[in-house]
């Protein structure tokens, strides 16, 4: 009888394994899953095209293990242009025949990403790229990771509300797209958390010099200052704030990137900033501890919120494919599968789940610098907010 | 006044002097370029950045002090500028209406310089900011101001003043102002043209750089800083007229006090477009520019 059942084993076993090793071959067999990545590789937004590359190429490395149908990321510079854009998604589309797009890292070309995919019925999974519109009503194959900005600004205005009761907020920022986003977010939040904004203050592209606006921000008196500039600006008005007399601890910046926290410096230490993944969170998985890790040794710093995006839009595609192996050759199941995602973040456990439009369940740490060094920083959360992304009109907010 | 509107008073006057001064340097080195040689240097953008980003590498990748790294990034440029004369620049200098050739020529090392800086610093980090030449902070009755804002403003008006007393006193500055004058008057009063052609095209770069390492001392700058600087500079050219270096200085400064000043009274969007306005409203009037002989 023990032989009976040895040999039942053995068998069982051995089939297994064979059941196994031939749907491993049958995965490996197929040709690989291509998903069209348009980003900015050159031009002004290079900076985070590139970094929004290096996280994706950490998650490619894992999502592709032995006995999985590879997942081949077909990476396209878009020049940081929308016409460019456009004509890259078409390319990957048609000749290519990619399953899905993804990669824009700015709202102007993920726009023009947008308008491409939602007309040709092709998914596109969009990592970093924050204005409203890109979840619009009515859109249906984009899904999108990044929180949207006018979401940010009511988040700020929970954290005052939190931190001073009443207070008085001055903003202070670049007039971009993105940037109106958040502080259309904030003014429209601001009354109801009964807050007082005592300055608004815009300055065009390619502003260089804000001391007089510093001075106005100054006499203005307030309790906290949103600070929002763009590229090298965004620097420049930070110091000339503190050079005037702004503390610190009154600095807010909706977002920092381990760039610009680097560059704010040590005399930015006690001011805040938003973000959606950093490298001091104390709540990071120990994948988020290894990608945090490996990527510092790789580029010298520690990865942001881009890059995190980046590294897990790798896993979301690996994950709705794996639960729905027939997605992989037809766009409507990935689609599909897609919307009835719900998933965690790998590297901080944050929930993944889309709406109807392809928003998910938003969120925003604001971490406090704590120090600066050479190639690194310091910071602790101060607080975190998780809201529905309808929980302000943000679609009729910003058009 | 109170202190507010005596902080607001300084720190429109410290606004209009420093960027008025950084603008007069781009504009001037501009201007003497195109007044020897003919040539409306599109890439002068590209040259201010590249001055701010060699700043940004001598200081922050390699350590060196700014002051001593300004030195270096000025005196660099004049190498940079014969190795750029002698291989494209003076191949069109018998070439009649060359500052069309020269423009597109300029217009090309502006889309390499670009696609060169996107591909290096551009991975690197969106912005960039070197160390201060001097730190802390002075008091001018109640406005507080950084005092490497107070430097970088005094270096900007000791080379603006060097400038000015090597055109009008130096023999090589009074041989630059006949050639921009009359050439041919020149040449037959025994000025080498062509040799003040490569003099003064080192000299208008050195000039750039200068602005451009100055500006990166005063303020954080990313790649889009060398767009704005080349519209700024030819807006400055075009108004002060062509060729005039006291028209770029003047109309330099009057762009950073307007400026400064539109953007407290009205708003900074407003500031930025008012000196564009200004300039096609003055060109109605005199399209040679203000200060054109």
């Amino acid at each position: 009888m023990d032989s009976y059942w040895k040999t039942l084993a053995v068998t069982a076993t051995a089939s297994a394994a064979l059941l196994a090793a031939a749907n491993i071959s049958a995965a490996q067999d197929k040709p690989p899953v291509k998903i069209g990545f348009v980003t900015e590789l050159t031009g002004p937004w290079s900076f985070f095209g590139t970094s929004c590359v290096a996280g994706l190429k950490f998650g490619e490395e894992q999502i592709n293990s032995p006995g999985k149908r590879k997942i081949e990321f077909v990476i396209t510079d878009n020049q940081t242009s929308p016409a460019q854009s456009v004509a890259a998604s078409r390319s990957l589309d048609v000749q290519d025949k990619v399953l899905a797009l993804s990669g824009p890292t700015s709202s102007d070309t993920g726009l023009a990403v947008y308008g491409y995919a939602e007309q040709n019925k092709v998914p596109f999974v969009v990592p970093v790229a924050a204005f409203p519109q890109l979840t619009k009503p009515g859109s249906r194959y984009t899904f999108r990771l990044e929180p949207n900005a006018a979401g940010w600004g009511y988040a700020i205005a929970k954290f005052v509300e939190k931190q001073k009761p009443g207070g008085k907020i001055a903003m202070i920022y670049s007039d971009y797209a993105l940037m109106r986003a958040i502080t259309a977010g904030l003014k429209y939040q601001a009354p109801l958390s009964k807050l007082q904004i005592v300055a608004d203050i815009a300055f065009p592209q390619g502003s260089n010099d804000a001391t007089v606006q510093a001075a106005q921000v100054l006499a203005a008196q307030p309790d906290y200052v949103v600070v929002i500039g763009a590229g090298g600006f965004d620097n420049t008005i930070t110091n000339q704030l503190l050079d005037i007399g702004i503390k610190p601890q009154q600095l807010i910046h909706p977002f920092g990137i381990t760039t610009q926290v680097m560059n704010w410096g040590k005399r930015s230490v006690g001011s805040y900033y938003g973000t959606f993944f950093d490298s001091n969170l104390d709540s990071l998985t120990p994948e988020g501890r290894t990608f945090v890790k490996d990527f510092t040794a790789k580029y010298g710093r520690p990865p942001s919120y881009g890059e995190n995006f980046c590294f897990v839009t790798a896993h979301v595609i690996r994950e709705a494919l794996d639960k729905n192996p027939e997605a992989a050759d037809d766009r409507e199941k990935f689609r599909d599968a897609m919307s009835k995602l719900k998933t965690k973040e790998t590297t901080s456990d944050i929930p993944i789940e889309f709406d109807k439009n392809g928003a998910r369940k938003e969120y925003i740490y604001f971490m406090q610098m704590t120090d600066v060094e050479a190639k690194s920083y310091k910071a602790k959360q101060a607080f975190y907010a998780e809201w529905d992304p309808e929980v302000i009109p943000v679609y009729t907010l910003v058009k | 006044m109170s202190n507010a509107n005596w902080i607001l008073f300084l720190s429109t006057l410290s606004t209009g002097l420093i960027l008025g001064s950084i603008f007069s340097l781009v504009a001037a080195g501009v201007t003497i370029v195109y007044g020897s040689i003919w040539m409306p240097n599109a890439a002068n953008g590209q040259f201010f950045l590249l001055a701010a980003l060699f700043g940004w590498t001598l200081t922050v990748s390699w350590g060196i002090h700014p002051a001593i790294a300004a030195v270096l990034v000025i005196g660099v440029s004049v190498p940079l500028s014969y190795l750029l004369e002698v291989l494209l620049i003076k191949r069109f200098y018998d070439v009649p209406n060359r500052n069309i050739s020269y423009f597109v020529l300029s217009l090309g090392i502006t889309q390499i310089l670009a696609g060169v800086f996107s591909l290096t610093y551009g991975q690197w980090s969106d912005q960039f900011q070197l160390p201060p030449l001097i730190t802390g902070i002075t008091f001018i009755g109640p406005f507080p101001i950084a005092n490497n804002r107070l430097a970088v403003l005094a270096l900007a008006i000791a080379i603006l003043a060097g400038l000015f007393l090597l055109l009008r006193f130096h023999r090589y500055g009074r041989a630059l102002r006949a050639v921009f004058q009359n050439r041919d008057a020149a040449a037959l009063r025994g000025v080498n043209v062509k040799a003040s052609y490569s003099m003064s095209f080192a000299l208008g770069n050195a000039v750039i750089f200068a602005g451009g390492i100055l500006f990166a001392l005063a303020y954080s700058f990313d790649l889009t800083v060398a767009w704005t600087m080349a519209i700024t500079a030819f807006a400055i050219m075009i108004i002060g007229g062509p060729g005039s270096v006291l028209g770029a200085v003047v109309i330099g400064m009057v762009f950073g006090f307007t400026q400064a000043i539109v953007s407290v009274v009205a708003s900074p969007t407003i500031a930025a477009f008012s000196y564009l306005g200004a300039m096609l409203v003055i060109l109605l009037f005199k399209p040679s520019g203000l200060f054109a002989k």
